[in-house]
């Protein structure tokens, strides 16, 4: 069933469709929605689950992992500071290997207060354990709240749905919604294997010393390693089901491209258009749109990259002291190859101004008309 | 003489608490109140330590350990969590620190219970962050030397009256207890388990190491404190009906409390006499309520 | 057994860090510096019962119902709980603890309890032991003599007792009335000590009947012939008709002989035999007695439950006075001249010194005037062949005879003696302990041992001893947030009205739920009585509850065990425990 949609919703129906247990949420903008009608699905039936009305997001986060090791699929979404304010438990809830589901619709870290899209707020939460994708498209985010609990549940990791600020979350596009039946068909109940049960009691979480602790965490990496894989059986298998296949990035005409832009969330849509008009003037450009960001697609990135001369990363987000954060973890992911592209790192769009195709011309045009980056990031449009 | 106490140990041997603490034996009623279908939840506080590092456990019921300020949220989640797999039946019961209760999680702690989530909350109150080496809280007692109250600038505040906070969110059963009654703090953890909603217990958990105390005389200063009236023992239902459980045989003066416990030692005459003050005035207060409630107050 | 799980890799361990055993793995014992250790120590009344009753014992038994068990644990010490239950003066109730906190436990009425069970009196033998083929002579029945003879013919010795009188029993028979003391009891007792297979012999009184010289058949012999004798007024006027010494006028009532009392009668002194002599002569039908007494009431030797009975009576007490003459009409008494006294300085025995009040003669008008001073042996039948001090044989610890300088030849080994004829104690509980001194030190002499070791004469012996620590449990000791003020619970009697017109007895006896309520209220001064105290409060659930045994019938046996791997040594258990059965040792001493 189609429906036109905003983002926000387009992840309620997700939930609903996944069959969350527990929902815990907390209200910020631009996140609200997504709750707002998840409330109203457990208060009418429509979703069998518990909202639980906490009073910050920190306890967002302890509910949620509360409930994921007491067995139940749980779910939450948040952002911005909120998700700031979860931090110290974002590390609880993966280092306990709970695949809880979350997302965040990325909005801008203040001060001063800023209610529109960047994903500083998720990127800083990238060592937290959590595995993070970020979605072009409603339809992407609806259909990876579900492949994302498949995939949470598979490699015992928590995962972090990520999505823009009105651009997505507000903004209404049309939807398939796929039947109950044939997601239930997908994504069976939840059966935890590590679950507190008093018909089997342990303990959760204690005390580990330095004789376990690196060991433990090891664990958790190979886990993070091995979801890439996961990730792409599952994106696969989507496809299988409901026609529409997911990988860990997206290629499009990268084939002899010259220049390769590296894009996530919304922009990879405006990139798109300005690729074809490129392509059609007779431009070797091709674009690269991040899906996942943690585990990090080394392996992806590397056979889509290496060997094309320019790089240009997008990044609407910001690593004071640095620079952009997807550029970082590119240039990461290529270093060492044998013909290593020359990468240019490009920060846009901070705090919700609008990235255009205008925008996106003159990344491409400051690309081509340069042999080497003249800064270590590049601002674009900054008044000066 | 005998004690209506179960014999089933849901306890281990082996757990690290520092020698005469009071926290395992709080642990230790409670789960024999309880019995096996229980779920506990341990926030950030010496019992994180006392239950023993991975991958051991002091407790034969299912224990998650969680973050300082989580309290309330955690054993929200869990709730929700154990009754979406129909696990109706089984307590969840939250085990904090006065620091995690107080302090710390307090705001957890209020909005759980306002939403008269199904728990138990247990709060230990040693006053002061023992585990961290015996900073204040606001639970620590007025004039009380912590390592940041010197002794030259002891605590110059009152303790907070966490118990008159709960009972003001109005939840159905709030209780203090103490280690010395074992018997009256089961009674109240069974009867809190009877009850759903939120249930907050405030039990009196001597340190030895923290109070500066002979750890053999854990149980002991625990009793001076209810015979001296210093933390009474009493309950509050609906956040109105206030019920006095154990009356002290014989009203001791609080200095016989104070001067076994080496964090009061530099306590001049007339701070002692201030305490007693605060003491009668509170104790007179509380058996007014107990009295507007209809309790018959012995002579 | 290990309860430590090992990771060689990575491989080994969970996903998440979860626990997979429990804390047993760590021996926490190892931060101890000092351990609890159970010691039962010394009750009070322990200590202060002569006859060596393990009192607090048997409480604690009376407690779980175990009151068969409980009379032979006083049986195994003392073959006389039914009259030690009526008539002892029991100093166990003077020192015991609880008369701190509403009063002592009337340990006097438990014992009566048990006493009058309606079980079989069957006595416990002793497990049979090889003792040598030795016969042993007793003089005197009484209860030195008849503990005496219970203990070694219950260890398989063959004993024979010379009894002067024509009745056995000694003073519990002739000296103490059967208001206090009825004769079935007493009688009940005497048959099962003698139904061990002792040969009892009437009517053979020592000295006339028989000599030392007709006991050469006998390996040893035990002298407890006590104190019948009773001992002069020493004034003008004494010997008249109508003056009957105590001891002797109670002997005639006891055994039945005719006696007649005078309407107006005046006892003369203020210990239990004042008392018998004046509530027997009111039943005999004196209209007027009255008991004359040098010192205050507070100074009375006599049982003070005694003395409140007298006066419930109607027998007048009269203190600070002293008779100085008795005056006669025709040989016969007719009166009595007194004096006032008053309370000077404390004398020796640490009582006020009575004084004469100058010029406060006055006289009354009696009938009869029975002196009861206080009693002395008839000792004539030793010649110069033992020490005798102050009236009384002198002995050793071990019972046994010091013999006279100037006899020391002609003087044979094996002779002991006890009772009041040498302690001069003066109550049936010590008369019991000394018989069992004898009887313990005559099975030693038996087998050639060493006469050494025994403790002094004013402690007791136990036959079954226990592993305790002899430290006596003080009330300071005791922990009294585990005990409230409950009252003694008081057996009923007899109206005294109604008790006065007859020889019925005067004490009605505990019912069961007294005997409980008041064993319940034991403190079990320094006896761990299984209260579980201990186990509630380890902080370290490292105390064990034991399969429960009996405390007395198992020397040494404990309820508890600390598991030592576990314990950190806090000491909550030893302050906690109510009693004081728990102490703290520094760990180094039981290093090995």
């Amino acid at each position: 069933m189609e429906k036109v949609i905003m983002g926000n919703h387009a992840v309620s129906y997700g939930v609903q469709l996944a069959r969350a247990q527990v929902i815990a949420a907390y209200p910020i903008t631009p996140q609200t929605q997504i709750v707002e009608i998840l409330s109203e699905f457990c208060a009418d039936g429509r979703l069998d689950a518990k909202f639980i009305k906490v009073e910050s997001e920190h306890s967002v986060m302890a509910a949620v992992v509360g409930a994921s090791m007491a067995g139940a699929r749980a779910f939450t979404a948040t952002s911005s500071h909120g998700l700031g304010l979860m931090h110290e438990v974002l590390h609880w809830a993966a280092g306990g290997r709970l695949p809880i589901v979350m997302a965040n619709v990325n909005r801008a870290m203040g001060p001063g207060w800023n209610v529109w899209t960047e994903q500083t707020d998720s990127l800083a939460q990238r060592d937290t354990g959590w595995m993070q994708f970020y979605c072009e498209t409603n339809q992407e985010a609806l259909d990876t709240v579900i492949q994302g609990f498949k995939i949470a549940e598979a490699v015992l990791l928590p995962v972090m749905i990520i999505l823009d600020a009105f651009v997505l979350s507000h903004t209404m596009e049309p939807v398939d919604i796929p039947d109950q039946a044939v997601v239930d068909g997908f994504l069976p109940p939840y059966e935890p294997e590590f679950k507190l049960d008093p018909g089997d009691p342990h303990a959760f979480y204690g005390l580990v010393t330095p004789e376990h602790y690196m060991e433990l965490r090891y664990k958790m990496h190979q886990a993070m390693r091995d979801a890439v894989q996961a990730t792409q059986r599952i994106g696969a298998q989507f496809g299988d089901v409901f026609g529409r296949g997911y990988d860990v990035v997206e290629k499009y005409r990268i084939e002899d491209a010259d220049i390769v832009l590296v894009t996530s969330g919304s922009i990879t849509s405006t990139a798109r258009v300005v690729v074809d008009t490129w392509r059609a003037n007779g431009h070797k450009v091709g674009l690269l749109k991040m899906r996942l960001f943690r585990p990090f697609p080394f392996e992806a990135v590397r056979e889509a990259l290496v060997g094309t001369p320019k790089v240009a990363v997008i990044d609407r987000n910001i690593s004071q002291g640095h620079g952009g954060i997807f550029a970082a973890e590119v240039k990461s992911a290529l270093y060492g190859a044998s013909q290593q592209p020359v990468l240019f790192p490009f920060i846009i769009g901070l705090g919700g101004r609008d990235v255009t195709p205008e925008s996106i011309h003159s990344i491409l045009n400051h690309t081509q008309s340069h042999d080497m980056p003249a800064e270590d990031s590049i601002w674009m449009e900054v008044k000066k | 003489m005998s004690y209506d106490v179960p014999d089933q140990e849901l306890m281990t041997p082996g757990h690290v608490a520092c020698p005469g603490c009071g926290a395992p034996m709080a642990v230790r009623y409670a789960l024999k109140a309880l019995g096996e279908d229980t779920v506990l939840i341990v926030v950030a506080s010496c019992w994180s330590i006392i239950a023993g590092p991975f991958p051991y456990s002091a407790v034969k019921v299912p224990l998650l350990h969680s973050l300082f300020a989580t309290g309330g949220s955690v054993a929200s989640g869990v709730k929700a969590g154990l009754e979406a797999r129909g696990l109706t039946d089984t307590t969840v019961m939250t085990l904090a620190g006065d620091g995690g209760t107080f302090d710390i999680g307090i705001q957890a702690l209020s909005a759980a219970v306002e939403r008269n989530e199904d728990f138990i909350y247990v709060c230990y109150d040693n006053e002061a962050y023992m585990n961290t080496g015996i900073q204040r809280s606001s639970a620590t007692p007025w004039g009380a030397w912590t390592t940041t109250t010197p002794v030259t600038h002891p605590k110059s505040q009152p303790k907070k009256d966490m118990v008159a906070i709960m009972a003001a969110h109005r939840i159905p059963y709030t209780a203090t207890a103490t280690v010395a009654y074992p018997e009256d703090l089961m009674r109240k953890v069974k009867k809190a388990k009877e009850i759903r909603g939120s249930k907050f217990l405030h039990v009196l958990s001597p340190c030895p190491s923290g109070w500066k105390s002979e750890p053999g005389q854990a149980v002991y200063l625990s009793r001076l404190a209810v015979e001296t009236c210093v933390f009474p023992l009493y309950e509050v239902e609906h956040g109105e009906e206030y019920r006095i459980t154990v009356w002290p045989r014989q009203k001791e003066p609080a200095e016989k409390y104070l001067r076994l416990q080496g964090r009061f030692a530099h306590l001049e005459p007339q701070d002692i006499r201030r305490i007693q003050d605060n003491v009668d005035r509170e104790w007179d207060k509380l058996v007014a309520k107990a009295r507007a409630s209809g309790q018959v107050v012995p002579e | 057994m290990s309860y430590e799980i090992v990771f060689k890799t990575e491989a080994d361990m969970p996903l998440l860090p979860m626990s997979l055993g429990s804390t047993l793995y760590n021996k926490t014992g190892s931060w101890r510096y000092v351990r609890p250790i159970y010691r039962n120590k010394t009750s009070p009344c322990n200590h202060a019962c002569p006859a060596g009753e393990d009192i607090v014992t048997y409480l604690a038994m009376v407690t779980k119902g175990q009151y068969e068990e409980a009379r032979q644990t006083i049986l195994q010490e003392n073959p006389f709980p039914g009259v030690c239950g009526r008539v002892c003066a029991h100093p166990c109730e003077s020192e015991c603890n609880r008369a701190q906190l509403g009063g002592a436990i009337a340990i006097h009425s438990m014992e009566r309890f048990l006493a009058d069970l309606p079980a079989p009196r069957t006595l416990p033998r002793l497990e049979v032991r090889d003792v040598p083929d030795a016969r042993v002579a007793v003089i005197g029945s009484g209860p030195a003599g008849l503990s005496c003879a219970y203990q070694l013919a219950r260890s398989g010795y063959k004993v024979t007792v010379f009894e002067a009188l024509p009745a056995v029993g000694g003073m519990l028979r002739v000296g103490i009335p059967s208001y206090r003391l009825p004769r079935d009891v007493l009688d009940a007792e005497i048959e099962a000590i003698v139904s061990l297979g002792i040969e009892i012999r009437t009517g053979m009184r020592f000295g006339e009947d028989l000599g030392f010289e007709d006991l050469d058949d006998y390996h040893a012999v035990f002298l407890a012939v006590g104190q019948h004798r009773g001992l002069r007024l020493n004034v003008p006027g004494e010997d008249a008709s109508g003056v009957a010494p105590g001891v002797e006028f109670l002997q005639r009532v006891n055994l039945g002989q005719e006696t007649t009392v005078g309407p107006t009668v005046a006892v003369i002194g203020g210990g239990n035999t004042a008392m018998d002599a004046a509530r027997s002569a009111l039943r005999l039908g004196a209209s007027d007695v009255a008991i004359l007494y040098r010192r205050s009431r507070h100074e009375m030797p006599a049982i003070p439950e005694e003395v409140e009975e007298t006066d419930q009576e109607g027998i007048r007490l009269e203190f600070l006075t002293a008779p100085v003459e008795v005056l006669a009409e025709n040989g016969r008494v007719s009166g009595l001249r007194c004096v006032r006294m008053r309370l000077g300085a404390p004398d020796e025995s640490g009582r006020r010194r009575p004084e004469v009040i100058p010029g406060s003669d006055y006289t009354v008008d009696v009938d009869m005037v029975i002196p009861a001073l206080g009693q002395a042996a008839e000792l004539s039948f030793l010649g110069d062949r033992a020490q005798v001090e102050r009236g009384r044989i002198a002995i050793n610890e071990a019972g046994a005879i010091s013999r006279s300088p100037s006899g020391a030849d002609r003087w044979p080994q094996g002779v002991f003696a006890g009772g009041d004829a040498a302690t001069g104690f003066g109550t049936v509980a010590h008369a019991i302990g000394s018989g069992k001194r004898a009887a313990l030190a005559i099975d030693r002499y038996l087998r050639g041992q060493a006469l050494e070791g025994f403790p002094p004469l004013t402690a007791h012996l136990r036959v079954a001893p226990r592993d305790v620590d002899p430290t006596v449990v003080r009330f300071e000791d005791i922990n009294l947030a585990y005990f409230t003020e409950e009252p003694r619970t008081v057996q009923p009697q007899r109206p005294a009205a109604e008790r006065v017109k007859g020889f019925g007895e005067v004490n009605l006896g505990y019912t069961e739920g007294d005997a409980l309520k008041e064993a319940e209220r034991c403190f079990s001064c320094g006896v761990c009585n299984q209260c579980d105290t201990c186990w509630l409060f380890c902080p370290d659930i490292c105390i064990r509850r034991l399969d429960s045994v009996p405390p007395s019938l198992e020397p040494g046996a404990q309820a508890y065990q600390v598991d030592y791997d576990y314990c950190k040594g806090c000491g909550v258990c030893a302050e906690e425990c109510p009693r004081e059965a728990i102490v703290m040792e520094e760990e180094l001493k039981w290093r090995k």
